[in-house]
């Protein structure tokens, strides 16, 4: 407990608004948001196995089973029940000092399986979401390939196409916790991930369609957006799995996912996959732009900074419980769920502890093991009711193992923002609540 | 400057004599020329739009806090609901200091230090604002935030018209002969030159042009201290620019132009393609020499106010740490070098014990303190 109060104002601080918050005054029994509230009343309603009177629900009709409802006009474009509406993405405004370069969250606690709605994949822009009409969209290919080329969108959709459910996660993910924990939500502590099925075309295809030229060794890419964002990405990598997409989860991308095309490169951080994607440049260097020299380079104890850090480490999280999404129904069978994930394949397994780390079980994978994709884990077990130190550690087809915190600031101190990969910790106590928390190793 | 040697000397004897905001204090004109510290977010005027703050159209006598489809902090809202109108008392002394009197407000903006400023860009406001009598001009064009007079001047467009008309692209021209698939078309040497923008630390991508610290304090001053502050320390959270050698080892490294960038090449790329932020290719290839040359100046890289920097001497100029930068070795680390297989049953000495809980239970807007968490998201 040595550091919670040293150096932190915010702890008492006014605003009530914020879910996590709000969750812990009410002691976490009255649940966050409202699906949880919509669920525990309907748990008190069916009063368990003890309940003495006919739950009216079920001996009185209900206005839903007597009136008509809206018809098939009413939604052109279908939207969550009503009592979804707290199922949203949610920013931290103090960490950016303006909403048109900042960052906000998928509310990983609200969700299952392994697909991330469209609506609430996370948003990370620096120059607001540039609103594009495709018809005045283009895609240049320049620099050292035998044609430089420019593509409409018509061009683009008669490559050959594919599609590919991939996990994109900010390298800063989980990066307000070097430090400590600091933020009470899987939403805020790992909510810069989702996972999302895209259809497009190889970039491949586009490259060899300009010829690349054998001295061209790195691409740049950049989008169209007023931070014409840019990276530099190898080659290699680039012939390899990357794809140029205009649709996710089935339907077009979303305009602040990219709309009408964003880059797609498995498996490595989500600043490279280039959104309002405008132009791939071929070179024999890579160009140094800021958001790999500036950004995203990972400084270490001793002054040093990595640079190039592409790879995403494997990574997983418990969803829940946690703080925004604590146990409701007491003790008895519990379902804990979680999502896993890596940039170097498949996740092999996923182990839970119940104690804090000192003793681990195999948890359960279920849906779709694909390549570059997250996966979702259960462990299915009956709570006694006492207080639990939860986590999940990962291991990928590679055999790399998800380290603790500790052994991450061990090799690289605090200040290194990017690839926390470390495991998180939940304190549930005997209420159900849940608390972000740190352990002793 | 000059014009307002005199003016506060006036005002100071207005002050003396009679109540301080009398209209005859107010000068429309040189509000004009304040008002360019605001353009960075602000539009006014026709066709007015919300930028990183809400459009001034009308302000005279409006709510705080209810421009539509603006996001608003919550304490501007709440003071706007309190009854706070914009009339010449409340704007001035929100614009004299405004996070003192709105207490967490966003705009983050220093104030203006000079009574006089302030009068002036209030009757320049008033000339949009109907309810101050005055009616708004209208003939008077949209006012675009912030183009640099004198970059403007200097310069040839760095963007040309990106979307052309996909109808004058020969569609009947003969079937490509490039590639496998015979799609997309040639690209022209116009359209080449417009995107490809992009430098490298050795120089190549260069455009010819120059220009001193001394033009770049001019451009700086004028069009990126109100974000990045005077001397580069950075305003509220705008991001720092210069300071912080040596602090790469502290518990709270600054990490800036002078302290970490390992390149000159990326400042101007930089600043080129997305800054000033909210106006970006609004400063002449002349122009962004200046301005890096005035940001090499604020991190000591230079130390003569006479330094020209141009496509010539350009890729000479080092930056400190650039020597600091190594490859990607994570998998070199302990944890991941072992591979071994994880531990199962006891794997730490005794009961384990909680050592931190989560030290931000709340996520305040606009909390006085920036340090915790903030730059977190790069
Ligand atoms: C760095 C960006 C920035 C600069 C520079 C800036 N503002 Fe603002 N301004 C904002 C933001 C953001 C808000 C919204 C404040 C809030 O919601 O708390 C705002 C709000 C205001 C409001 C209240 C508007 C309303 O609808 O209630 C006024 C008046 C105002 N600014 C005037 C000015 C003037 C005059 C200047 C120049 C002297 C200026 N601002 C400079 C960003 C800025
Ligand atoms: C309205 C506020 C604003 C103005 C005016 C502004 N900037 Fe910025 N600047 C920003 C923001 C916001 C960012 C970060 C953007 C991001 O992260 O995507 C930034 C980033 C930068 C960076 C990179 C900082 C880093 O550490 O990576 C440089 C360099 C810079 N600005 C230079 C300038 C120059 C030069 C000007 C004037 C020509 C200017 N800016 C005007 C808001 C501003």
């Amino acid at each position: 407990m040595k550091n919670e109060e040293t150096d932190n104002p915010r702890r008492n601080g006014e605003g009530l608004e914020n879910p996590s918050r709000r969750t812990l005054l009410r002691g976490g029994v009255a649940a966050a948001g409202g699906a949880a509230l919509a669920a525990g009343l309907a748990a008190r309603g069916a009063g368990a196995a003890i309940s003495q009177h006919a739950d009216p629900l079920i001996t009185d009709v209900q206005d839903w089973n007597r009136y008509p409802g809206d018809g098939v006009d009413a939604r052109p474009y279908g939207l969550p029940s009503q009592y979804e509406k707290d199922v949203v993405r949610r920013d931290v405004p103090w960490l950016t000092a303006d909403s048109k370069s900042s960052v906000n969250f998928t509310p990983l606690h609200e969700l299952d399986g392994i697909i991330t709605p469209n609506g609430l994949c996370f948003e990370r822009h620096h120059g607001g979401i540039a609103e594009i009409n495709p018809v005045d969209h283009r895609l240049m290919i320049n620099g050292l390939v035998d044609n430089e080329l420019v593509f409409t969108m018509e061009d683009l959709k008669r490559f050959p196409r594919e599609n590919r459910v991939y996990f994109l996660e900010c390298a800063a993910n989980s990066g307000m916790e070097w430090r400590g924990s600091q933020l009470n939500g899987c939403q805020f502590t790992h909510g810069m991930v989702h996972n999302v099925m895209y259809t497009g075309i190889r970039v491949r295809d586009l490259l060899n369609e300009a010829g690349v030229k054998p001295e061209g060794k790195w691409v740049l890419a950049e989008g169209a957006d007023p931070s014409l964002m840019t990276r530099s990405i190898p080659i290699e990598k680039m012939m390899d799995d990357c794809m140029v997409a205009f649709k996710m989860n089935g339907e077009a991308l979303r305009e602040e996912q990219g709309y009408p095309i964003r880059l797609v490169v498995p498996g490595w951080e989500g600043n490279m996959w280039i959104k309002w994607l405008r132009r791939f440049e071929v070179g024999d260097q890579p160009w140094q732009q800021r958001e790999e020299t500036s950004k995203y380079t990972d400084l270490l104890a001793d002054g040093q900074a990595r640079r190039f850090t592409w790879e995403m480490d494997v990574k997983s999280v418990i969803t829940n419980p946690s703080p925004q999404a604590p146990i409701t129904h007491g003790k008895g069978q519990t379902v804990i769920t979680g999502l896993a994930w890596s940039g170097r394949g498949k996740i092999a397994r996923v182990d839970v502890s119940l104690d804090g780390g000192r003793n681990w079980q195999e948890a359960r994978i279920d849906g779709p093991s694909l390549d570059k994709s997250v996966h979702r884990f259960y462990f299915d077990f009956d709570w006694d009711g006492s207080e639990l130190l939860i986590q999940s550690r990962a291991m990928d087809e590679q055999g790399f193992i998800q380290p603790s915190k500790d052994e991450l600031r061990a090799a690289r101190g605090t200040n290194s923002i990017y690839h926390n990969n470390g495991i998180q910790t939940w304190y549930i106590k005997q209420d159900g609540s849940a608390e972000n928390v740190e352990v002793s190793s | 400057m000059s014009k307002y040697l005199l003016k506060p000397l006036a005002v100071a004897s207005l002050l003396a004599l009679a109540h301080p905001l009398a209209a005859s204090a107010q000068d429309a004109d040189a509000g004009e020329k304040v008002f360019r510290k605001c353009k960075a977010c602000h539009m006014v005027g026709e066709d007015a739009k919300n930028r990183v703050g809400p459009e001034l159209n009308n302000l005279l006598g409006r709510q705080a806090g209810t421009v539509p489809d603006f996001k608003y902090s919550k304490a501007m809202e709440a003071k706007g609901n309190d009854g706070l109108v914009w009339d010449d008392d409340t704007l001035s002394e929100y614009l004299e200091n405004p996070k003192k009197y709105v207490k967490g407000t966003k705009m983050s903006f220093a104030g203006l230090r000079k009574e006089t400023e302030i009068q002036d860009v209030i009757a320049y406001l008033k000339t949009f604002s109907e309810a101050a009598g005055t009616p708004a001009e209208t003939e008077s064009k949209a006012e675009e935030p912030a183009k640099n007079d004198e970059a403007a001047a200097a310069a040839e467009p760095v963007q040309t018209a990106a979307a052309s008309d996909g109808d004058v692209l020969p569609k009947d021209a003969e079937v490509p002969d490039h590639g496998v698939f015979h799609l997309g078309r040639k690209a022209l040497p116009d359209e080449v030159e417009a995107w490809n923008i992009d430098i490298r630390p050795d120089g190549s991508g260069l455009p010819v042009g120059r220009g001193t610290v001394a033009q770049g304090e001019v451009i700086y001053t004028e069009t990126c201290a109100v974000c990045h502050g005077v001397f580069g320390e950075g305003e509220g959270r705008w991001p720092v620019l210069a300071g912080g050698q040596g602090t790469l080892e502290d518990d709270r490294p600054e990490k800036t132009i002078g302290s970490y960038w390992p390149y000159l090449s990326t400042v101007f790329d930089y600043v080129r393609r997305a800054m000033p932020f909210g106006n970006a290719h609004s400063l002449s290839d002349n122009g962004v020499y200046s301005v890096v040359a005035y940001l090499l100046y604020l991190n000591d890289v230079v130390t003569d106010e006479e330094f020209e920097l141009s496509n010539e001497n350009f890729a000479s100029i080092k930056l400190p740490n650039e020597e600091n930068f190594i490859a990607d070795n994570r998998l070199e680390e302990p944890a991941y070098a072992a591979k071994e297989e994880p531990c199962m049953k006891e794997c730490k000495p005794g009961p384990v014990e909680i050592t931190m809980r989560a030290r931000v239970l709340d996520v305040t807007p606009d909390s006085e303190d920036d340090s915790v968490g903030a730059g977190a998201i790069e």
